[in-house]
């Protein structure tokens, strides 16, 4: 029998038939359809123990409370707690998508690291934390033996009060240099306003849970304005059942129909950067109709009336400065608002039990205007609804302990007597506590910077700050930059050398009074999983560089550790009293005046540290503040609208030198001024304007890449942006949906795709916060445009800081 | 050639092959079709030997755990005290337990193991085992790999408390008698799944005349048993399949 190919085939067939009796074709179909399921891509939940962690969110500076739910050690999910007094369970995108910013290993440095490329290459090499602080602690020691430590400077975005803040801020005395610069962000716009109004260095507190009519000036109220989780909130309570029957109306004012302004009962348009105008134009006829509250007026107001100076001098007071520039047809022609919107936001404003006006701009990391906030607080003064529930309440800030006295040696007090290089505080700008755009431009225009060594913490000036790349150039001048940063962003990418930071929910960090919350609240973040990397709290790696350059630096800093400098602070707290560390939610805090008291809910300190470090809060509910003699702490002991304490800046340089440019009691008073100067509108006749999103990060922390999934394709189509234009302006320009169109500014270009938008103001270019980044990871680089990158901002009067809002660009078809 | 193929009806001449017996039909070559018959049959019972010897030795792989662990010692109460329980059950639950929260924990943790093994340097028997237990795993807090037996695909939701606590069904059951084990059984994985053969079951037919639970562990089974207890609700798709 020879194998031919006819026996062969008859094999084949045996062989085939035989197949079909055995296991093998059905088992074999079987395990493949099972391998089908194991391919390595396919994500597989892990199984284990689960638990829940309670902290506190820091990716803003809203902090609202979090709860992360765990398997064994691996954090599975974010969510907001309902226990925590700010937010009660409720969460923005971003604080749900952090789980990203922890185990994305694309976005952050595993440890210590040294460049070896070119700067801003990003390209690193790991050394170990020895190593790091040798390097680091000799260059500050060479430079303090040297008699230069003020060419050391410091750029901190831990927010203000932070222990963390603080601590950076003791280093800076400690070694000697007066550069300690914080970045610019509403809060100071907030501060600055109580300090000249109120004489108060205090946080706003709107107490909006209360109110019936909230009239928001430009507050993004659903893009990420204060504590996201509170807001949310508050408008579900807001517009909750019948919408004829709720039992608050929110009325948006800004140029663009936002999420807030869509969403609102009504949406006004006023032109960018004329929000003063109308809030006065409101005020206008709210006197003229002779119904504001002239009891609060008369008691515990300064600056109402007309008023005569000690030296004999008459001064307009602010009801006749109302009253002669701001009537609805006069308001009408700044603002593009008719006359009759204006009159009807009045009617509105007196016939509400309890109105409020809150103002803001943008989310909670972008400055506003000085002037604009006075405006809108003056339209709160004149309706008395300061100190009055629903309105905006006086609390004191956080009584937390300072930190011990330290003596500063001999080169540290001599280098922290030279002159801050920002200027802030200098008379020019007399309340400022940071101007960074001065410190970029100090180094741009010296032929040698001026810093030496740039420390960066919890900041990425390069991408937030809307200087058209100011910062960024800046950068490219320092010799030594150091990033403490746990990400790789925009500013570790220029650095030479790279601290890490633990990520926020890695680590133990303070989070000192929520943007906007109506009371005192200080929370403590609790570690949800311990650090995945190389890396160390901030807090601590400051005490060990005090510690490694050691003399009089390291003996300012005594503590063992970070934890013991945060409980330290928070004996304050304890001391001080009236505060409480639990939550009901069928009680909340802003449900005041209470009828019953409610027990602090710890008994000693060391059960209130517990509790704190835990996860834990403290915070005084609002209550009456009666007695009124002590609450303003003004030249005149009341609220100012005519601001003395500007009127003695003034006397102290001149109205120009603090870029005031109207005559010197109305530049006391909130007023409505027209930006002098800038470029020829008719070579840049449109406006642009940066605008946030709530799914978006625009602050220093990456957006987590999931949220890329929630941008729209009319925002983002592959990698390019989108610039929201109105129909009519597009069609001047002969652009239709999704032309690609050069938006130029003075300070730069950026190619972007155009979006017809309806609600977007004719004449104006909407171009969103949070796009093209450079750094990070492959989610997130090259997507997009920054419109910082080609914003040109002048700068504030009295404060300085910049006006972002309004650049003029124009636009030229590709 | 194309004589050749006809040529079966040209009429019979000497040196043609004998024809067949008369019953068969005059063009069948007995020769060819007794040629194609065996190698037919040669064809197939090469097949069964491969799908029925040789598929399965070479679908599953081989392992040992990674320590040995002796559950009749541990569970022999006069010779380990300790594991706490009246019955056999709660004696597996003892280590295989059930979390506050009402989750199995299936193969416990090392913490369960240093409950009594807590310190490296004393052992509590004289086994060599014990002893690289303690110094790897003990000591340095590594968690031991163990390869589970009974572990099914992601896709599926297996709940125990249902199982065990309302369906009072004994360990055993499901899982074999573990408790008479002096050794873990040896792990064998299928290669290219990467499940245990415990799944499928031992015989590749995945026959057996009168099944045990324990026999395998797919889906039909499941649903075969759940049908035999009167729970054949149980039997919809989400009900596994979430």
């Amino acid at each position: 029998m020879k194998l031919t190919r006819r026996n062969f085939i008859a094999s084949v067939v045996g062989g085939v038939v035989g197949i079909q009796i055995t296991p093998l074709p059905w088992k074999f179909t079987d395990d493949v359809a099972i391998w089908t399921q194991n391919w390595p891509w396919v994500p597989v939940p892990p199984t284990g123990k689960f638990s829940e962690v309670h902290s506190v969110c820091n990716l803003c500076p809203g902090g609202c409370g979090i709860s992360v739910r765990k398997v064994d050690n691996r954090a599975v999910k974010i969510e907001g707690r309902p226990d925590y007094p700010v937010n009660a369970g409720s969460i923005c995108p971003i604080g749900m998508g952090g789980l990203q910013l922890l185990y994305d290993e694309s976005l952050r440095f595993t440890g210590p690291m040294k460049r070896v490329g070119m700067r801003g290459s990003g390209e690193f090499q790991s050394i170990s934390w020895e190593e790091a602080f040798r390097t680091l602690a000799g260059r500050i020691s060479t430079l303090r033996q040297a008699g230069r430590p003020e060419a050391i400077a410091a750029v901190d975005g831990n927010r203000k009060g932070s222990t963390a803040s603080v601590l950076i801020e003791r280093l800076m005395l400690a070694v000697g240099s007066p550069n300690y610069v914080r970045l610019p962000s509403l809060s100071d716009t907030y501060r600055m306003g109580n300090i000249v109004m109120q004489g108060r260095d205090a946080p706003v507190a709107y107490d909006f849970e209360n109110s019936d009519f909230v009239l928001s000036f430009g507050c993004g109220l659903l893009e990420g304005w204060g504590a996201p989780g509170r807001v949310m909130n508050a408008w579900g309570m807001w517009h909750e059942g019948n919408p004829a029957k709720s039992i608050a109306k929110v009325v948006q004012i800004e140029s663009r129909a936002s999420n807030t302004a869509s969403k609102a009962d009504l949406w006004v348009a006023p032109r960018p950067g004329t929000d003063a105008a109308l809030a006065l134009g409101i005020a206008h006829v709210i006197i003229r109709s002779g119904k504001y509250d002239s009891g609060f007026i008369a008691e515990h107001t300064f600056g109402f009336d007309d008023w005569q100076s000690s030296d004999g001098k008459s001064h307009s007071g602010f009801k006749t400065l109302v009253l002669r520039n701001y009537s609805p047809d006069q308001v009408s022609r700044i603002t593009g608002v008719r006359p009759d919107v204006i009159n009807k936001l009045a009617s509105a404003f007196m016939g509400a039990k309890a109105p409020l006006a809150i103002y803001g701009k943008a989310k909670n990391d972008l400055n506003g205007s000085l002037y604009e906030f006075m405006a809108v607080q003056s339209l709160n003064a004149l309706t008395g609804r300061i100190n009055r529930p629903g309105g905006v309440l006086l609390p004191d800030a956080l009584p937390l302990n300072p930190l011990p006295y330290f003596d500063q040696d001999g080169i540290a007090s001599r280098g922290t007597a030279k002159p801050r290089l920002d200027r802030a505080g200098t008379p020019s700008y007399p309340f400022a506590h940071s101007l960074i755009g001065n410190l970029a431009d100090a180094i741009n225009r010296s032929p040698r910077s001026p810093v030496d060594t740039l420390l960066v913490f919890s900041a990425n000036p390069a991408f937030t700050l809307p200087d058209g790349g100011a910062f960024r150039n800046a950068l490219s001048k320092i010799p030594f930059i150091v990033s403490f940063s746990p990400y790789r962003d925009e500013t570790a990418n220029m650095a030479d050398l790279i601290l890490p930071d633990c990520t926020y929910l890695e680590k133990m960090d303070d989070v000192v009074w929520p943007v906007g919350l109506q009371y005192p609240l200080y929370g403590v973040t609790k570690p949800v999983v311990a650090p995945l990397y190389d890396t160390r709290n901030c807090g601590d790696t400051v005490i060990q560089l005090a510690k490694s350059i050691g003399k009089s630096v390291g003996s300012a800093f005594p503590w063992k550790g970070f934890e013991d400098a945060v409980k330290e602070r928070a004996k304050g707290l304890y001391d001080a009293g009236n505060g409480q560390v639990t939550f009901d939610p069928a009680s909340p805090a802003w449900k005041w005046p209470r009828e019953t008291e409610t027990k602090p809910g710890y008994d000693s300190f060391d059960d209130m540290w517990k509790k704190l470090a835990a996860g834990g809060f403290w915070y005084r509910p609002p209550d009456e503040i009666k007695d009124w003699s002590w609450l303003f702490k003004t030249t005149s002991g009341r609220f100012e609208f005519c601001s003395q304490t500007i009127h003695q800046a003034i006397q102290k340089v001149s109205a120009r030198a603090l870029r005031i440019t109207v005559q010197d009691d109305e530049g006391c008073m909130a007023h409505f001024a027209a930006p002098k100067g800038g470029p020829d509108r008719s070579a840049y006749p449109l406006t642009l304007v940066p605008y946030p999103m709530i799914n978006l990060a625009s602050g220093w922390i990456p957006t987590p890449p999931f949220l890329y999934k929630t941008i729209f394709d009319t925002q983002l189509l592959k990698d390019v942006s989108f610039a929201a234009v109105n129909p009519k302006t597009a069609a001047a320009y002969g652009l239709k949906q999704g032309d690609l169109v050069t938006v130029q500014s003075p300070a730069g270009a950026a190619q972007v795709r155009v979006d017809l938008f309806e609600g977007a103001m004719p004449g104006m270019v909407y171009m969103p916060l949070g796009f093209g980044h450079t750094g990070y990871d492959e989610f997130l680089t090259g997507k997009g445009i920054n419109p910082n990158a080609i914003v040109q901002a002048g700068q504030e009067p009295v404060s300085g800081l910049p006006v972002w809002w309004s650049t003029p660009v124009k636009l030229v078809k590709v | 050639m194309k004589d050749r193929a006809n040529s079966s009806r040209r009429p019979s001449q000497s040196g043609d092959p004998p024809s067949p017996p008369g019953f068969f039909p005059k063009w069948l070559n007995i020769n060819v079709a007794v040629q194609d018959i065996s190698f037919f049959i040669i064809g197939l019972i090469a097949a069964l030997i491969v799908g029925w010897v040789i598929f399965p030795a070479v679908l599953y792989s081989k392992q040992t755990q990674p320590i040995n662990f002796n559950h009749a010692l541990h569970l022999d109460s006069e010779k380990v005290d300790g594991i706490e329980g009246d019955t056999k059950e709660e004696k597996c639950a003892f280590c295989h337990e059930f979390r506050e929260d009402g989750t199995f924990a299936g193969i416990p943790k090392l913490e369960k193991c240093t409950e009594c093994h807590d310190n490296p340097e004393s052992p509590l028997g004289e086994t060599p085992q014990e002893k690289e237990f303690l110094a790897r795993y003990v000591a340095t807090g590594e968690q031991i790999p163990w390869l589970v037996y009974s572990r099914q695909p992601d896709c599926v939701y297996f709940s125990h408390i249902a199982h065990v606590n309302m369906g009072k069904i004994a360990c055993d059951t499901c899982h074999g008698n573990f408790a008479d084990n002096k050794q873990l059984p040896v792990y064998m994985e299928n290669r290219l799944t990467g499940y245990s053969r415990n799944i499928w079951g031992e015989r590749i037919s995945g026959f057996y005349w009168n099944k045990k639970p324990s026999d395998r562990m797919k889906m039909d089974d499941c649903a075969e048993c759940h049908t035999k207890m009167g729970q054949e609700q149980n039997n919809a798709c989400f009900v596994c399949h979430k």
